[in-house]
């Protein structure tokens, strides 16, 4: 006899959103990078920071930081960020 | 919440439903604001007394239709066309509560969810409380900017492509077997931790059913860090699967507000590179009244109850919660908790007030704890004749909570065999004495810093306090002496007893907590 069991899982359909485009060049790009606030993290995206103002051409680097790398980024720190052409996020130690 | 008396607005005659003569309470709200979804159905319990509740919707008739359907809201609703209303009352956020009084002037303003706010705006309306302080939401939380004030506000409309936080779920759906397949093997392949399960077929599942009143459909909260839909029934599924019995869906309710309670913080305790995982504490009379273990092998796999419930909890946090341990959850070495860690306090046990008393609850109530632990440490201690002799091995476990040259950062539950309490309450130590023994005895010595090897801990130091510990310059190792959690736990031969140190804590970590159970 055919049994029928009850899902058990999360059903919820998550929104598909497609990827954005990637960029040709960073020439001319407003690029922000993203600190999730773990200890260490400045030295990379600091580096970072740099190597795109000099070597990439970048019009500008908006520098974002996380409250605290346990939780989600709240609204303000995405507001800060939507209007730019990229983000990179720097992550862990 | 704002106190003010202005005049009467003739703006309230556009409200069909609005009443002159008689109190009411406004709430101008947006479909699409989580805190407008968190508040609105608060309200419902109010609109069903003499009180008139209208809410003022500043989106359009379709977007609010599927609100009030969703969130189940029994009181009137008007849409603001064109903002009307909002630009008169002028609220700079929503949700925003106004009560007025008899002639229409403002007597209360009341801006975001505030549970002790809105529980006084109920008492000034001669009603009971109407915002439980432990239904798993948040006691405050701010609101959204007012539809008016956006740029190009003319009655431009939520987008409900974002899923609303509803209070009422769909049915789970029914995945069918033919006889010719093995149901466990596939349980193991579609959901479930490593260990075979219970599959929960629909029998079962309505038996469990039966352990609650609450309808099926019923959103008890958002699993974290996928923040899956836990309504009762899918809590049942995964109670089936765990082995729990039906009048467990007593504790796994309030356990799963708990644990998705804002304080715990499951998003970041589920998906963290630590090894945290959740202990489960019960206390009170339902210890006993539904076989729950506080003593020998309590950690271990000795009765049905602790390990069903932690089981079924963890399976909540896997199918539900998404933080599968080949997937988000990033532990870099994991935690055998993650199978099931649920204990019971041996209050017989216990020579002082029980855990949950300290956390302000009558001792003859139940409730459960949750607090996210790194895995335990052992402290044996056979020899001390002297409740501060022992103590003093507590400390030196105590002084590698997260890691040894780490202070101030942490907490830490002590669970002390019920041989270590009698000692120490024969000692004349009360439990806040144990508590202040252990915070001004733990301590790190300062050689220890002495290289500047750049080690883990060594960098926070202009933030750590200097003690002396037995002659010894020490940096204090906990905060204050409330980051000790003391509960006594086991059984009556064998002095040994446990520390299991935290994740991060506070506002920016995991917090502590306690949730009745009924």
């Amino acid at each position: 006899m055919p049994i029928t069991l009850v899902h058990p899982g999360n059903e919820t359909k998550p929104e598909a959103a497609p990827p954005p485009r990637r960029l040709d060049t960073l020439q001319g790009k407003r690029i922000g990078l993203l600190d999730i606030s773990k200890p260490g993290g400045s030295f990379f995206l600091d580096r970072l920071e740099q190597l795109l103002r000099t070597q990439y051409g970048v019009a500008d680097v908006v520098r974002a930081k996380k409250p605290t790398y346990t939780k989600n980024a709240p609204a303000e720190v995405i507001e800060q960020l939507r209007s730019l052409d990229a983000v990179i996020e720097g992550l862990a130690d | 919440m704002t106190q003010t008396q202005t005049p009467a607005r003739h703006d309230l005659q556009s409200l069909a439903t609005y009443r002159p003569g008689s109190k009411a309470l406004l709430v101008f709200f947006e479909t699409d604001c989580p805190t407008c979804q968190l508040a609105l159905p608060y309200l419902n319990a109010l609109a069903n007394g003499q009180v008139q509740v209208i809410g003022i919707s500043q989106d359009d008739e379709a977007a609010t239709d599927t609100f009030i359907r969703q969130m189940g809201i029994h009181y009137p609703v008007e849409l603001d066309r064109g903002l009307k209303l909002s630009r008169a009352f002028d609220p700079q956020s929503v949700p925003t509560f106004y009560l007025l009084d008899e002639s229409g002037r403002i007597a209360q303003t009341l801006v975001g969810f505030d549970k002790a706010a809105l529980n006084e705006i109920a008492q000034a309306l001669g009603h009971t409380p109407i915002a439980p302080a432990s239904d798993g939401a948040p006691a405050w939380k701010p609101g959204c900017g007012s539809r008016h004030l956006e740029p190009a506000a003319n009655g431009h409309s939520a987008d409900l492509s974002a899923p609303l936080l509803r209070r009422l779920g769909d049915r789970a759906s029914r995945i069918t077997f033919s006889d010719l397949e093995d149901v466990v093997e596939q349980c193991f392949r579609l959901f479930g931790d490593a260990l075979p399960v219970v599959p929960p077929n629909e029998e079962r599942v309505s038996a469990m059913l039966k352990g609650t009143d609450l309808a099926p459909q019923t959103v008890i909260a958002r699993v974290p860090p996928v923040y899956g839909e836990a309504t009762v029934e899918k809590i049942a599924a995964n109670a089936v699967m765990a082995g729990c019995r039906p009048e467990m869906m007593r504790v796994l309710i309030p356990l799963v507000r708990a644990v998705c309670d804002e304080k715990f913080n499951a998003h970041g305790v589920q998906a963290t590179t630590h090894f945290a995982a959740p202990l489960v504490l019960i206390n009170g009379p339902v210890r006993n009244e539904l076989g729950f273990w506080s003593k020998q092998n309590l950690f271990s796999n000795v009765v049905r109850a602790n390990s069903s419930v932690g089981r079924a909890l963890q399976l909540i946090l896997l199918n539900i919660g998404g933080a599968r341990p080949d997937g988000i959850d990033m532990s870099a070495q994991g935690n055998a908790g993650k199978f099931s860690q649920c204990i019971a306090e041996n209050e017989e046990e216990n020579p002082w007030e029980p855990f949950h008393v300290d956390r302000g609850f009558q001792r003859d109530e139940s409730a459960v704890t949750l607090f996210a632990a790194e895995p335990p440490r052992g402290v044996s201690e056979h020899k001390a004749q002297r409740g501060d002799v022992l103590l003093r091995a507590v400390c030196s476990a105590l002084a590698t909570v997260w890691s040894y040259r780490v202070c101030m950062n942490n907490e830490a539950m002590v669970l002390l065999c019920p041989e270590h309490a009698r000692t120490l309450h024969r000692d004349g130590f009360g439990k806040n004495d144990v508590r202040r023994f252990l915070f001004e005895n733990t301590g790190i010595p300062l050689r220890y810093y002495s290289e500047p090897d750049g080690g883990e801990g060594t960098q926070f130091t202009a933030h750590y306090r200097e003690i002396t510990i037995l002659g010894e310059p020490c940096y204090q190792k906990f905060r204050s002496p409330e980051s000790i959690f003391i509960a006594v736990a086991g059984g009556t031969a064998g002095k040994f007893s446990s520390v299991l140190g935290s994740w991060a804590v506070g506002p920016a970590g995991s917090q502590l907590v306690t949730y009745p159970i009924p």
